[in-house]
């Protein structure tokens, strides 16, 4: 087993500090506050080319393997404190990117991919319904073919990047008999007659990420853009939606490396009752927690990008990653606030933003309890 | 036309790392004046006036990393001369002028100085050595005349002064020239296949011996602590008595 990384790794990681750390950290706390997504750090990633990380070199990216996409996208997360840009650079990468890189036929990937990868088109997937959450596959929103076009019809929520988005996967069924067989994946483009981005949602966290409804009234969505096969959306979604539990964390980990950092830095500094907080166990004990987390979950990473880099079945691994992840991410930010005291509650200190931007991890790519559902499951319970 | 940018390995100066101090080393990075040199010629290119930029660095095979770096913002190719000396900016002039006089190039640009030891010296002697004329501290450059001259304003004490030179030319940036592009991913994707040259100053038939010598060197002192003063008065007193500025 070697945990190093080859010098081309080291290079591009290197690369990708330089360039967030430089690049995007402006403008956070008033972003986050008016809850503005940063089009122009956005366009940015897309050029130095986070966005393209997975897509093939003919399609505009850079072919890179799972293990160093996720390596590279740790380090955003350490270098970048924007956590909504990240979250929405991600849902567009596991929820758009994804299913077009194995599903899209070469003239859907053709037209799409050049353009997701260099960030001059925001992807992004609607799933979830008003009653259809954790039960993806109840799903209600239909899709009737007509001649050469599909109409679609039906509700949708919490559609991150919304209200920016050129490109939709949307899931519809074509035959709510079928159940999960007759479910469908679409590309819907951004103002498709019947297509209705509507309310912009207002939320705790990740709030520089735009997140609306959508609704479809009689939409029509030409047949070519159907991806994949009809009836195949069910193994579409399960399929990117492995790939996104497996990866969409890897930023946390980088932002959970920086919070270590931070409390490190603050606990010897800061100093009551004549010596360095850091001196006081109670105090220490919490960063030797966070370090055994960052840890813990860097292993988990990489080992799943590892086996999907090695075309292993990473079904089990990814829940575990995410579930993990997001459990220690939340818990590493309540302890750096606990550790930076009254100062940690202050928005200035940009401590609290972590955890509200932590807390919405045990809820999207399926909760917690969703998660530890597929665990048991994989296990024989 | 062809440009030719020599640029120096320095240690990263945003890198909190204590230059000189034991079991650490500094990162390393691009001589940020160097930087603004690659970017221009560039730029110079981006508009369809260069065909071609040659990079140029001295050192020992760990500057490669630098040189990689170049290469992704996009220069074509590169020439490292495998020297790990700590060489004087005489000695660093001589070797780059018989470069110069191989690959002759249209127009040079270079760093006016490396922030490592602040020299500013290689361009002046460079110039001064291939008889050429140059511009130093240039933070605007035009190309004239079907590029047979160039049309520079320099950033002096005393103002801009605008200045105009006959092609071949040697000219030294300043800060304000421009801001220099990142290293994108798809940038060091390419450099990966572009080549880097290396030759020893054996080849190019120049032998070069120090002429100065660094004896030591020093941390700069620790900043004492600042303190409160009560009135403008307390404060003048201060500047005048301890700080001795006034
Ligand atoms: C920040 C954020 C971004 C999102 N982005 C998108 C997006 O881009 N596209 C999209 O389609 N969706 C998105 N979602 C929606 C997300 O996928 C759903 O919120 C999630 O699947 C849960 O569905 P629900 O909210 O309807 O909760 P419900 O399914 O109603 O769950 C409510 C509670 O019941 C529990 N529960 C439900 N079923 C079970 C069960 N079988 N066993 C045990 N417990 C259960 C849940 O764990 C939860 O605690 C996003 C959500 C968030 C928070």
């Amino acid at each position: 087993m070697d945990f190093a990384w080859s010098d081309q790794q080291r290079e591009l990681l290197d690369a990708v500090g330089r360039f967030a750390s430089q690049q995007l950290n402006y403008d956070v706390i008033e972003n986050d506050r008016e809850g503005v997504f940063n089009r122009e750090a956005w366009k940015k990633c897309g050029d130095f080319g986070i966005q393209g990380l997975l897509v093939p070199t003919e399609y505009g990216g850079l072919g890179a393997d799972p293990l160093t996409t996720v390596a590279a996208l740790e380090r955003l997360g350490y270098a970048c404190k924007d956590n909504g840009l990240l979250f929405s650079i991600n849902a567009h990468m596991w929820t758009a990117i994804i299913p077009l890189v194995y599903n899209g036929s070469e003239a859907q990937k053709k037209k799409y991919l050049p353009g997701l990868s260099n960030g001059t088109l925001i992807g992004g997937n609607a799933m979830s319904e008003p009653n259809s959450g954790s039960d993806a596959f109840s799903l209600a929103t239909t899709a009737v073919k007509k001649d050469s076009t599909y109409v679609l019809n039906g509700s949708k929520v919490f559609v991150t990047n919304g209200p920016v988005a050129d490109l939709l996967v949307v899931f519809a069924t074509v035959d709510k008999t079928r159940g999960p067989d007759g479910i469908s994946a679409f590309l819907v483009e951004k103002d498709s007659p019947g297509m209705n981005v509507a309310r912009k949602l207002e939320k705790m966290g990740v709030r520089t990420s735009p997140m609306a409804e959508v609704f479809f009234e009689n939409c029509q969505v030409p047949e070519e853009n159907l991806l994949g096969k009809e009836g195949g959306g069910a193994f579409l979604f399960t399929r990117s939606m492995t790939w996104e539990r497996g990866c969409i964390l890897a930023s946390a980990v980088g932002s959970m490396q920086r919070l270590l950092e931070t409390c490190i830095r603050y606990a010897n500094e800061r100093k009551q009752g004549g010596q360095s907080i850091g001196k006081f166990q109670l105090v220490a004990s919490k960063i030797v927690d966070i370090k055994l987390r960052v840890e813990s979950c860097r292993n988990m990473l990489y080992h799943c990008a590892w086996l999907s880099g090695h075309r292993k079945s990473v079904y089990l691994e990814a829940a575990m990653t995410k579930l993990h992840i997001s459990d220690c991410w939340v818990k590493c930010c309540e302890d750096a606030i606990q550790i930076h005291g009254g100062y940690g509650y202050m928005t200035e200190y940009e401590v609290e933003r972590d955890l509200r931007d932590a807390i919405g991890s045990k809820l999207y790519s399926g909760t917690s309890e969703i998660q530890r559902n597929i665990i048991a499951s994989m296990l024989g319970l | 036309m062809k440009i030719l940018v020599p640029f120096k390995s320095v240690p990263d100066p945003n890198d909190a790392t204590v230059v000189g101090a034991a079991a650490s080393t500094p990162k390393s990075v691009i001589n940020p004046f160097d930087e603004i040199a690659i970017e221009e010629a560039l730029r110079i290119r981006e508009r369809g006036e260069a065909a071609e930029i040659v990079g140029i660095t001295i050192g020992a095979p760990t500057v490669d990393e630098q040189i990689r770096a170049a290469l992704a913002m996009g220069i074509d190719r590169a020439i490292r001369i495998d020297d790990s000396r700590a060489l004087d900016p005489y000695a660093v002039a001589r070797i780059l002028r018989v470069l110069i006089e191989k690959e002759a190039p249209h127009v040079v640009i270079m760093g006016k100085q490396a922030v490592d030891d602040d020299s500013n010296q290689v361009g002046q002697m460079l110039a001064g050595l291939l008889r050429w004329p140059q511009a130093t501290f240039v933070s605007k450059i035009e190309f004239l005349g079907n590029k047979t001259r160039a049309r520079c304003t320099r950033e002096t004490d005393a103002g801009l002064e605008v200045i105009e030179i006959k092609l071949p030319a040697i000219i030294t940036t300043d800060l304000r020239l421009n801001e220099p592009r990142y290293v994108s991913l798809p940038g060091l994707m390419k450099a990966r296949r572009k080549s880097i040259e290396v030759l020893t100053c054996d080849q190019l038939g120049v032998t070069v011996r120090p002429l100065t010598t660094v004896l030591s060197t020093a941390r700069p002192p620790k900043r004492a602590a600042g303190t409160r003063v009560e009135s403008v008065e307390e404060l003048v007193t201060k500047l005048r008595q301890d700080a001795k500025v006034l």
